[in-house]
């Protein structure tokens, strides 16, 4: 039972944050900090400049951006982040054509069990090349993937150029079916959400999320498409799919589940088109503890959510 | 028991099973035998499993624990070598199975194309796991794969055969893809879609042969190309399975021959599946075998019904690509097409129209409408109508909707929601956190939404907001199909927003169709004039015949003409007018009404100008016994001259039929005023009821005496006539301000609650002035005799457009 | 009869009928209601629902439709069909506008014997 318990809050993502902008700054919106109080009390202080610390630098330079050493870094928040153990972070930017809408930050906390990857590929010549990823400690994992590229259409980062949409790939290690599966498959990653970022200017950006068991990033995925190519004038969106580690799969061909504007966490995204993070006693979360859900915008519409529950 | 034998574990007979055991779970000892050595799983989800976006875990529909618990006696992994029709069993490999019943639902065949080098081993179908298990061993994730087909199941295959990391070609023998559910056009789209994942396509390509030794190497066409392969997957088709039924002397065509109890020629063997034909067709998709399933359960339980082949419609499982295919779209005499086309996002549309209907459509890039579109076409929908926007799908009249979600979800925390009990959404907020998680705990954790009801709606907003869609909204009952608005939210939006005229109604709160309907429209004629009665100008043509003539028409279509008589009291001259006017017009039927006064029954529609303007002269107005709004005050003769009257019923009877005459209302209002607790103006069962007493009056409201029989409930007792009056008219204004369209008083009561009512008019002096202050307002522009006006002004609108009786004599 | 197929019969103003309004004109045969929609098109159609007779003329008119007065069926008036579950067809006549005038073919005049 305790070890069931231990294994339930040590999760590979520590600290999710929204930062969105204000006047020329960016300020919190919104964040899960996991009990980590004095490193969310240094946050609420925080607000970034457009190059400025780890948010500002996504937000000027208009791409995902991994930060694997706060020590002598741009990193604004190192001292706080030092003293609770966090040691490397992604930012992900929200743009709705040429407006940042959002950064989504998430922190990570470096130890020698903790595996994942939270990887950015951007696009060369019609192949996809590591940009840059954090991986804990799946170092073998981390040392294929430099090593790897995918053309449009294979792969998870792949599929996702080529269809434009989010994906979720199943049982990552047991096989063929992931590429890098055999490196996966020791590592212990089991599900795969990739996305695309979209980013002004021409370059194309896939953000991949790799789950593994012992660490999960997540324990319950969801995509949901709001295209008007796919619900029509009425709005909202429909969860197109997901895999519960309580409920199993989500999605169902004959009863599609639909949220409209507004209507709970998603509809809240959709509403505001930011991205949310919550947590604690908040309905919605489908029983978990903490929810991400963030939004991408192509085509001069929010177009999809992706949301992970942990 | 008597015992069942299924031949094959698919999706038509796993939905069989369903539906049997849900109708009678002790009917059957079934055996089941499935050559797949696994029960049943969601076969055309098998191509996100081989692309890895689907795990086999998820599409599994019966596992071993759904079997044991409907004791089905599972003979996986086994073939069924014969079935001997006269000893009634089935021959497995296993041994024999006696049958009172057999279902043979063995599926169909890849159909492999006879070319030299179809054996070797690389080359696959794709038809059940095995395939899947089969190409992931060909393949190993890499290499070079060619797709033979490309339709449904070869594309699908080709995509996930790429998303694994193979380089793949496919090979169409036609012209363009998917050519029995696409035209060239989406063909096209396709086709770019799919080579934008990397994958080749040749179309118009025939295979000559495979190429290989001990395993494949490549494939030739006849054009002598080669193409190098370390895998081939033959998507061209499918035959049904039929190997054991014919061994067996059931009648076979093309497939199993069943007739519509799905029996085929052996009245103790059923089939259903791809295996079957029925009146010359096959079937391939899985909607009608769903429809077949439902036959078999019923014929094996004795039910009859019929199965009846539908319209099919094709949606393509490659994550991307949206599409939609459904009907016929081939080009033909008398068939029009409607096309849309945006090349900048790649959507293509197009409807085949044939006499005024929909009878198929295409749609890539855009799939948002196709379930209506699909309706459209199931139904043979007129689309006349709708022609010229029909392309831009349901949603396209009347423009966006308001999101009432949007509004609530704006609103901050201390914001009330419920003003009856000072309910702040954010108290409701707190008690959904508190575990109060839909609207009867709210009500009683809250009182939010307990007393006057109306912002139900508002309570169930707040809790979608808060919950998503754990909390699905009740499905209120719309104003008409003209909206999705319930009469209650127009009301309330009709105030909010200040809309002050049908067509602002329309347009703010989009409705659907272009000016309403019969339903919708002479409801919101009314809330409009009672909420703004100086800047709404009453709307003749969205009320009903009897209040836009003045007249309730009769079945023969001739109109009955009631004038007044204040508090039921008359006198000779009115009297000898009435006779009169009778006797003028041929009236056939005189009557005395219920609500002491006289009805003249059987008037023409074109004399009723005429016999209003005598009955005029003489004095009277319309009674308005055709209307929602003030009908009659009913009285007895009171102290004047009855020996136990205690006030004057009669003069208080007049005087509140002289206030309240005229006035619109939700439905009709009918009043009484009895002079003693004897009550014989039947004061206790009328909308407002008032009963004198030596102390004064006691007023009730709320009764009926129609289809439902209610006895009013005491809103108050007052010393003074004054009081009674001031009382009777807050009341009526109140009704009128709130209530929905045709509901009577005592229904509406029923809804908000007297304590409700009590609270605005008799308790809270400040509101009861304004209500009447707001009833006399509407008075001066409503309370006015329709009749004069009609005479005066329109007389001849009641006459014919024209009259061809003479010319045409002649 | 002298009147000819195709001939056009003048039968009054447009504006003698309300939008979304009818008027009937009588003949030796019974009547005709002549309807005019929101956007001012006109139809005509026999002015007897075939369920009880109830006079169409005195219906609200809505889109392109008329609901019955008497009990609530609701007919297209350009095709006379009735919709929805209601099964039923009530004649039409042509009809059109000219000059702020409506005219109806002759043939409302004597098609219809069997009534």
């Amino acid at each position: 039972m305790d070890l069931a318990l231990d294994a339930q809050q040590r999760t590979f993502i520590s600290v999710a944050e929204v930062w969105v902008p204000s006047g020329d700054k960016l300020v919190l919106e919104s964040g899960n900090y996991g009990g980590l109080n004095a490193f969310a009390a240094a946050s609420g202080k925080e607000s970034f400049a457009m190059g400025e610390g780890l948010p500002g630098k996504a937000w000027a330079e208009a791409r995902p951006v991994v930060l694997k050493e706060f020590d002598g870094s741009y990193f604004k928040r190192t001292e706080a982040a030092k003293a609770v153990g966090l040691t490397a972070a992604v930012a992900i930017p929200v743009f709705a054509g040429d407006d940042l809408k959002a950064v989504l930050v998430v922190i990570c906390s470096d130890d020698d069990e903790r595996i994942g990857a939270i990887e950015v590929w951007k696009e060369k010549d019609d192949l996809l090349m590591l940009d840059d990823g954090y991986y804990g400690a799946a170092k073998h994992f981390e040392w294929v993937s430099q090593h790897t590229h995918f053309p449009r259409g294979q792969g998870l980062p792949g599929g996702v150029l080529a269809a434009d949409t989010p994906m979720l790939m199943r049982d990552l290690g047991s096989g063929y079916k992931f590429i890098r599966s055999e490196s996966a498959g020791k590592a212990g990653l089991t599900t795969g959400l990739g996305l695309p970022v979209p980013v002004p200017g021409d370059d194309d950006f896939v953000l991949t999320l790799l789950s593994a068991r012992g660490t999960p990033i997540a324990r319950r995925f969801e995509i949901w498409d709001a295209r008007a190519a796919k619900v029509g004038k009425a709005g909202g969106a429909v969860l197109i799919d997901g895999i519960c580690a309580r409920e199993g799969a989500l999605w169902d061909e004959d009863k599609t589940r639909r949220v409209s504007a507004w209507q709970g966490l998603i509809g809240r995204v959709l509403g505001t088109g930011i991205p949310v993070v919550e947590s604690g006693n908040v309905p919605g979360l489908a029983g978990y503890d903490s929810l991400v859900a963030l939004p991408i915008h192509s085509d001069n519409e929010l177009s999809h959510v992706v949301a992970w529950y942990c | 028991m008597k015992k069942l034998v299924v031949i094959g574990a698919g999706m038509a007979s796993g939905r069989v099973l369903e539906h049997l055991f849900e109708a009678d779970p002790a009917a059957y000892d079934v055996t089941l035998f499935n050559a797949e050595p696994r029960g049943n799983y969601n076969r055309i989800m098998l191509s996100p499993v081989l692309s890895g976006e689907k795990s086999f875990e998820e599409i599994v529909t019966h596992d071993d624990d759904w079997y044991a618990q409907n004791n089905v006696t599972c003979r996986f992994g086994e073939a069924v070598t014969g079935i001997d029709r006269d000893r009634k069993v089935v021959i497995g490999a296993n041994g024999e199975v006696e049958y009172d019943k057999l279902v043979i639902a063995t599926g169909s065949a890849p159909f492999i194309i006879p070319v030299p080098g179809k054996d070797l081993p690389g080359v696959v179908a794709f038809r059940d796991l095995d395939d899947v298990d089969k190409m992931k061993e060909a393949a190993g994730g890499r290499g070079r794969a060619v797709v033979i087909g490309g339709g449904l199941l070869g594309l699908e295959a080709a995509a996930a055969l790429r998303l694994q990391g193979m380089d793949v070609t496919v090979l169409h023998l036609m012209g363009h893809l998917m050519e029995r559910q696409l035209d060239e056009s989406a063909g096209f789209l396709l086709r770019r879609d799919l080579e934008n994942r990397g994958i080749e396509v040749k179309c118009q390509a025939s295979t000559a042969e495979i190429l290989g030794t001990d395993k494949v190497e490549g494939v030739k066409l006849t054009d002598d190309t080669v193409i190098p392969a370390d895998l081939v997957v033959m998507a061209v088709g499918i035959r049904p399975e039929t190997t054991i039924a014919k061994a067996a002397g059931v009648e076979v065509g093309r497939g199993i021959q069943v007739d519509a109890q799905m029996l085929t020629s052996d009245p103790d063997i059923l089939s259903v599946g791809e295996c079957v034909e029925f009146n010359g067709q096959l079937f391939g998709l899985v909607a009608p075998l769903y429809d077949q399933a439902k036959v078999v359960a019923a014929t094996l339980t004795e039910y009859k019904t019929e199965f009846v082949p539908k319209e099919l419609s094709t949606k393509l499982k490659v994550t991307g690509c949206d599409l939609f295919s459904a009907g016929d779209f081939a080009d033909g005499e008398g068939r029009e097409d409607i096309v849309f086309r945006d090349p900048a996002r790649g959507i293509y549309k197009r409807l085949v129209i044939e006499d005024n209907k929909v009878i198929g459509a295409v749609f890539y890039g855009d799939t948002a409408d196709s379930n209506w579109f699909f309706g459209l076409i199931k139904d043979g929908t007129d689309i006349s109508e709708m022609r010229e926007t029909l392309i831009f799908g349901p949603g396209f009249q009347g423009g966006a909707t308001a999101d009432p979600m949007a509004a609530v979800a704006a609103l901050p925390l201390d914001a009330e929601i419920c003003g009856c009990n000072g309910v702040s959404k954010g108290q409701i907020v707190e008690a959904i956190q508190g575990g109060a998680t839909d609207l009867a705990a709210i009500k009683a954790v809250t009182k939010a939404s307990a007393s006057c009801g109306t912002c139900t709606g508002l309570v169930e907003q707040v809790l979608g907001v808060t919950l998503g869609d754990d909390f699905v909204i009740p499905a209120a009952q719309s104003m008409c199909g003209c909206t999705d608005l319930t009469h209650e939210e127009v009301r309330r939006l009709i105030k909010s927003q200040e809309l002050k005229s049908m067509a602002a109604v329309h347009q703010e709160l989009g409705w659907k169709t272009s000016c309403g309907c019969h339903v919708c429209r002479p409801a919101l004629n009314f809330y409009l004039l009672a909420d703004w009665p100086v800047e709404y100008q009453d709307d003749p043509q969205s009320r009903f015949i009897n209040e836009r003539k003045h007249a309730n028409i009769q079945k023969d279509g001739t109109y009955s003409v009631v004038p007044r008589m204040w508090g039921g009291m008359t006198t000779p001259d009115e009297l000898r007018a009435i006779a009169d006017a009778a006797e003028k017009y041929n009236v056939p039927t005189v009557h005395v009404t219920g609500g002491q006064r006289i009805d003249l029954l059987g008037v023409k529609g074109e004399d009723l100008p005429d016999i209003w303007a005598d009955l005029n002269k003489a004095g009277m107005v319309s009674g308005h016994a055709y209307a929602k709004g003030l009908r009659t005050v009913k009285t007895c003769v009171g102290k004047d001259h009855c020996r136990f009257g205690t006030q004057d019923s009669t003069g208080l009877g007049i005087k509140l039929e002289k206030k309240l005459w005229g006035s619109w209302s939700p439905h009709k209002v009918k009043l009484a005023v009895s002079g003693c607790p004897r009550n014989c103006a039947e004061a206790t069962c009328k909308d407002i009821g008032v009963v004198c007493v030596d102390s004064g009056y006691q007023i009730g409201v709320g009764g009926a005496a129609g289809m439902d029989v209610k006895e009013t409930e005491r809103l108050a007792d007052v010393a003074s006539e004054q009081e009674a009056i001031d009382l009777a008219t807050a009341f009526m204004q109140l009704y009128r301000e709130n209530a929905k369209y045709l509901d009577r008083p005592y229904k509406w009561i029923a809804k908000v609650g007297l304590d409700w009512v009590k609270e605005r008019i008799v308790d809270d002096l400040d509101e009861r002035r304004a209500l009447i202050e707001r009833f006399e307002l509407s008075q001066s522009i409503y309370q006015k005799d329709p009749w004069a006006e009609h005479v005066a002004e329109i007389a001849d609108t009641y006459k014919p457009l024209a009259d061809f009786q003479l010319e045409a004599a002649e | 009869m002298s009147t000819v197929a195709n001939d056009w019969v003048d039968v009054g103003s447009l504006d003698a009928i309300p939008q979304r309004g009818a008027r009937v004109v009588k003949t030796p045969l019974g009547c005709v209601a002549v309807f005019r929609t929101h956007e001012d098109r006109v139809f005509a159609l026999d002015n007897a629902c075939p369920h009880k007779k109830g006079p169409l003329a005195e219906g609200i008119v809505h889109g392109n439709s008329v609901t019955c007065p008497l009990h609530n069926w609701v007919f297209d008036l350009e095709t006379g069909q009735a919709q929805g579950a209601d099964q039923g067809q009530v004649a039409t006549y042509p009809a059109r506008v000219d000059d702020g005038r409506i005219w109806l073919e002759a043939s409302f005049l004597q098609l219809r014997a069997a009534e």
